[in-house]
C-alpha cells in the first residue's frame, strides 16, 4: 500500500549517518482544476424565499427521475402530476418528500407565547415512530403510506413513487426510487502511484492538547521529515494534502461576548484568533512541500449557509504567500490528475444523520449519491444560501472519489454503478478525535488509513 | 545520526541513563482493512510495537532525553518552539523538495525602478531553473554555488519576489549542493558550536537579503550600496565557510526532527555542564528570529549586520562595525537600530528584565 516498497530499508536509519543523505522531489502536479465554481457565490442576497430552491430542485431532477422511473417499472406507466391524479389508478408520480417530525425543532414554535415551551434541547436524533412522509409538488402534496421506510428518508428528496391513490386521499406506494447514480464521467487516473491525503477535524484551539503531537507528526510525515529513507520516499508520491473542515475545534466557538456584559469581555481576544495563528503556522509548513487545498467546516470561520465560501486569505498571511495554498470551498469538487472529487466538510451527513434512521456515515454517504443530491436536508434543517436559478447540490456528474470530512470513524468503499460509474466513497475520520487521515492512491482507487499516535502516562496502545 | 549517538555514549559507559524515544512505522491490520500507523515510542515498548505492525515500513530514533518521558508533550513542545523559531525555513530541513511551492508575486509590486525588471526577469527562470534542477541531488561543486549565491546576495536587490526565490534557491542549494562536500568528522561539540554560532549568522545573512527591497527608498542611498559590497566582500570568504559548515552540520541530520531534537537534547545534556555559553548561544537564536518575527520595520543591511556584532566571534566583529558605522544614513534608520540594540542587551543579561536603552 503506501510504504510497502520502504519495509526492506526500514532499519537504514539504525546506523551511522550517511554523507550524502538523498533528497526526493515531490511527484509533481500534473493535472489540477479547479471544478467548485457552482459552490462559489459571488454577490449574496438573502431577500428571497427558500421555495424557489425547492422549485429549482424538482425541474433539476424531474427528467432524469422520469427517465429512471420508466426504465425500471416499464415506460409505458403513466407519469402524473398530483393534480392529474385518479383514485384507483396505478401510476408514478415524481415530487418532493417532506418528512413532518414531531421532535423537529421548530423555531416557531419555540418563540411562540401561547405554548410556553422551553427550547427544546439538541437531541442525537430526532426521529420518532410517529413521523409521516408527504410527497410534494409543484401544486399539492399528499400523504404517502405503504412500502416506503419512513424512518430512513428525510425531507428535501427528490424521488419517484409508483403506486396508487387510495379513497382517504393518500397515496399507497408499491414501489418507489430515486435518481440513482448520475452518469459516468472517463477515466484519466494517473498510471503510478500517486497518493492524496484527505485529514479533517483537525480542531486547533482545543483546550486540550492531545492531538497536538499527532498534528505535527502528520505533517513531518507529509513533508518528509520523518520516516527512513524509504518511507520518505512513499511521502514524495503524495501530491496533495485536502483538509475538509473543522480546522477550529469547537471550543473557538464560544460566544462569550454575546452572553457576558461588554466590560468583562471588552479586552479579550476571541478564542478563534490564536488558533487561526497556529493554523496559519501549521499550513505553512505544509505548504512549503505539498499543495494544500483547504476547505471550511461547521467551525470555522467563514459562513454558516452551506456552500460554505473559502477561507480569506487574510487570516493565513504566513501561508498564503505560498502558491501551493489553496482555499476552497465547503462542497468541493476538482480533478486531480484527471480523478474527480467532490466532498463536503461533512455537515450534509451529520444532518441527514440526526433525521433519518441510518446511522453509519458510509451508508448515508452512499445513500446521498443514489438520492443524487449532496445535501437533500438543505434548505429545511441545514443552512443553505436562497438559490433560485439552479440548485447546485444536484449531483450531474458522478465522482470518482466522494468523501465526507468529520466521521466518527474512518470508512470507505468502492461502489459499483450500472453504467460503470466507479465511485470511491470515504468518510473521513475527524482527526481530532482518531488521529486518523486517510490515504487515496490515485492509480487504483484505494484508500488506506493512516494513523499518528504517541505515548502517554498510561500504557502504550 | 542520533542513533550513532546513542551508541556511542552507551559504549562509553559514561553512567549517564539515556533513554530514547523511537518513531515506528509500518502496516497494522485494523478492523479488517491494513492501517499504516506512524507511532512514536519509548525504547522499552519498541519491541512490543514492531511485533503489532504486519510490516515494518521505518523506525529511527526520534528523539534522547536523560530524563524518562512520562509522556510525550515535552516532545510535542520542544518541537513546537523550535518549528516557531524557524518557520520560514522549515522546509529547509526536509528530504522532499517541491518545485511547486515557490512564494507567490506580491499584488502589489515593489516600487523598483524599471531598470531593476530586466534583472528580475533573468533572475526569475533561473532561480526556477534552479530549484526544479535540484531535486534530485547535485553534483556541482559546493563552494562555486555558495559563490553563487552570495554573489547574488551582493548585488543589489530590486524586486521582493527576486529574493525569495534567491532565498528558495539557496535553501535548495545548500543542503543537496553540501552533500557533495566530504566531510571530515569534527567532534560533536565543534559542531555544535559551530552551527549555534555561524546558523546565527546564516540566518541573518539569509533573512537580510529579502528585508533589503523592502527599504524601496534607501535602495537609492548610496550609503546601503556602499555598506553592501563593502561588507559582502568581507563576508563571502567566510561565508562559504560557514555555509557550508553549517550546511555540511545540516545534511548530517537527516530530518529536522533529529536535528532539533538534537538541538534540545543537547541542551539537556550540556545544562551541567557549560550553562551559560550554551544558554547564550540558543538565545542569541532566538532573540535573532525574534527580531525577524517582531516585524522589525524596513531595516537596512548595517543594522542586520550589526546585530550578530554581540556574537562571540570577534573577527566579525571587528569586520561589521566599520560596515555598519558607514551604513549609517537618515534618522529613520538610526532610531531603529537604537532598537535592536536594546533588544539584544536584553537578552544578552541570560533573561534578566532590565530594560535597558
Amino acid at each position: 500500500m503506501f510504504s510497502e516498497q520502504a519495509a526492506p530499508t526500514a532499519q537504514g536509519l539504525l546506523a551511522p549517518p550517511s554523507a550524502e543523505p538523498p533528497t526526493f522531489p515531490r511527484v509533481p502536479v500534473s493535472g489540477y482544476s479547479d471544478c467548485s465554481q457552482p459552490f462559489q457565490l459571488g454577490e449574496r442576497s438573502f431577500s428571497r424565499q427558500y421555495a424557489h430552491i425547492y422549485a429549482v430542485r424538482l425541474a433539476g431532477m424531474r427528467p432524469g427521475l422520469e427517465r429512471h422511473a420508466r426504465s425500471r417499472w416499464g415506460s409505458d406507466i403513466a407519469l402524473r402530476k398530483l393534480s392529474e391524479l385518479q383514485t384507483g389508478e396505478k401510476c408514478c408520480v415524481v415530487g418532493t418528500l417532506f418528512k413532518a417530525m414531531q421532535l423537529q425543532p421548530s423555531i416557531l414554535q419555540e418563540i411562540s407565547e401561547e405554548h410556553n415551551l422551553v427550547p427544546q434541547p439538541p437531541l442525537p436524533k430526532y426521529i420518532q415512530p410517529s413521523d409521516e412522509l408527504i410527497l410534494e409538488d409543484e401544486l399539492q402534496r399528499i400523504k404517502l403510506e405503504g412500502a416506503i421506510d419512513v424512518q430512513r428518508l428525510v425531507t428535501g428528496t427528490i424521488l419517484a413513487v409508483y403506486g396508487s391513490e387510495q379513497d382517504d386521499g393518500r397515496f399507497l406506494v408499491e414501489d418507489h426510487c430515486f435518481a440513482d447514480l448520475p452518469p459516468p464521467m472517463p477515466w484519466n487516473g494517473p498510471s503510478s502511484d500517486r497518493f492524496v491525503l484527505l485529514a479533517s477535524g483537525l480542531g486547533l484551539g482545543s483546550v486540550s492538547g492531545e492531538a497536538l503531537l499527532s498534528t505535527q507528526l502528520l505533517v513531518d510525515v507529509v513533508t518528509g521529515q520523518l520516516g527512513a529513507e524509504g518511507e520518505q520516499s512513499c511521502a514524495a508520491h503524495i501530491t496533495r494534502v485536502i483538509l475538509a473542515g473543522n480546522l477550529l475545534s469547537q471550543n473557538t466557538q464560544s460566544r462569550d461576548t454575546i452572553n457576558k456584559a461588554k466590560y468583562l469581555t471588552k479586552k479579550t481576544q476571541a478564542a478563534s484568533v490564536e488558533a487561526v495563528k497556529m493554523l496559519d503556522e501549521i499550513l505553512l509548513q505544509l505548504c512549503t512541500s505539498v499543495p494544500v487545498d483547504v476547505m471550511p467546516g461547521e467551525f470555522d470561520p467563514t459562513n454558516y449557509t452551506l456552500p460554505q465560501q473559502p477561507l480569506h486569505r487574510c487570516m493565513l498571511p504566513l501561508a498564503s504567500a505560498y502558491a501551493t495554498l489553496r482555499l476552497v470551498t465547503n462542497p468541493y469538487q476538482a480533478n486531480l490528475d484527471g480523478v474527480r472529487f467532490l466532498g463536503t466538510s461533512g455537515q450534509n451527513i451529520s444532518d441527514i444523520f440526526k433525521y433519518s434512521s441510518m446511522d453509519d456515515y458510509l451508508e448515508i454517504l452512499e445513500w446521498t449519491l443514489l438520492a443524487g443530491h449532496i445535501s437533500p436536508t438543505a434548505p429545511d434543517t441545514l443552512g443553505c444560501y436562497p438559490f433560485y436559478k439552479s440548485d447546485p447540490f444536484i449531483l450531474t456528474e458522478c465522482p470518482h472519489v466522494y468523501f465526507c470530512g468529520n466521521a466518527p470513524h474512518f470508512q470507505s468503499k468502492l461502489l459499483q454503478g450500472k453504467e460503470g460509474q466507479q465511485v470511491l466513497l470515504v468518510t473521513v475520520p475527524d482527526f481530532s478525535a482518531t488521529q486518523t487521515a486517510c490515504l487515496i492512491n490515485l492509480r487504483d482507487l484505494t484508500c488506506q488509513p493512516i494513523t499518528f499516535s504517541s505515548f502517554g502516562t498510561d500504557s502504550e496502545d | 545520526m542520533l542513533y550513532d549517538y546513542v551508541e556511542r555514549k552507551r559504549k562509553e559507559n559514561s553512567g549517564a541513563q539515556l533513554h530514547v524515544t523511537y518513531l515506528v512505522a509500518g502496516n497494522l491490520v485494523q478492523n479488517g482493512h491494513v492501517c499504516h500507523k506512524v507511532a512514536v515510542v519509548r525504547e522499552d515498548k519498541l519491541e512490543a510495537m514492531k511485533s503489532k505492525l504486519s510490516t515494518i515500513a521505518s523506525v529511527h530514533v526520534y528523539s534522547i532525553q536523560k530524563a524518562l518521558l512520562k509522556d510525550s508533550s515535552p516532545l510535542y513542545n520542544t518541537d513546537y518552539d523550535i518549528v516557531k523559531t524557524n518557520l520560514q525555513h522549515c522546509s529547509k530541513f526536509s528530504a522532499i523538495r517541491c518545485a511547486a511551492a515557490v512564494p507567490r508575486t506580491p499584488p502589489d509590486a515593489p516600487r523598483a525602478p524599471a531598470s531593476a525588471q530586466s534583472p528580475q526577469g533573468q533572475r526569475d527562470p533561473n532561480a526556477a531553473g534552479a530549484v526544479n534542477g535540484h531535486g534530485p541531488p547535485a553534483a556541482k561543486p559546493p563552494p562555486q554555488q555558495h559563490k553563487g549565491i552570495m554573489g547574488m546576495f551582493a548585488a543589489k536587490a530590486a524586486a521582493k519576489p527576486q529574493d525569495t526565490h534567491k532565498e528558495a534557491k539557496a535553501e535548495a542549494k545548500e543542503a543537496p549542493g553540501v552533500s557533495a562536500a566530504s566531510s571530515k568528522p569534527p567532534t560533536k561539540n565543534n559542531i555544535m558550536n559551530n552551527f549555534f554560532g555561524k546558523a546565527a549568522m546564516n540566518k541573518l545573512k539569509v533573512n537580510s537579503v529579502p528585508e533589503q527591497p523592502k527599504e524601496e527608498k534607501e535602495v537609492a542611498k548610496p550609503s546601503v550600496a556602499v555598506a553592501e559590497p563593502e561588507s559582502s566582500p568581507n563576508t563571502v570568504a567566510e561565508k562559504p565557510g560557514k555555509k557550508t559548515e553549517s550546511a555540511r552540520i545540516q545534511q548530517k541530520d537527516k530530518k529536522s526532527k533529529t536535528k532539533r531534537a538534537d538541538r534540545s537534547d543537547d541542551e539537556e545534556e550540556r545544562d551541567p555542564e557549560n550553562v551559560k555559553k550554551k544558554r547564550k548561544r540558543i538565545k542569541q537564536l532566538q532573540s535573532d528570529s525574534s527580531d525577524e518575527e517582531a516585524d522589525v520595520p524596513p531595516s537596512p543591511t548595517p543594522e542586520e549586520e550589526r546585530a550578530p556584532s554581540p556574537l562571540p566571534v570577534p573577527a566579525l566583529k571587528t569586520e561589521l562595525e566599520p560596515a555598519s558605522t558607514e551604513g549609517a544614513a537618515g534618522g529613520r534608520k538610526r532610531k531603529r537600530k537604537r532598537v535592536l540594540k536594546s533588544k539584544m542587551f536584553i537578552d544578552e543579561e541570560e533573561g534578566c528584565m532590565g530594560k535597558t536603552g
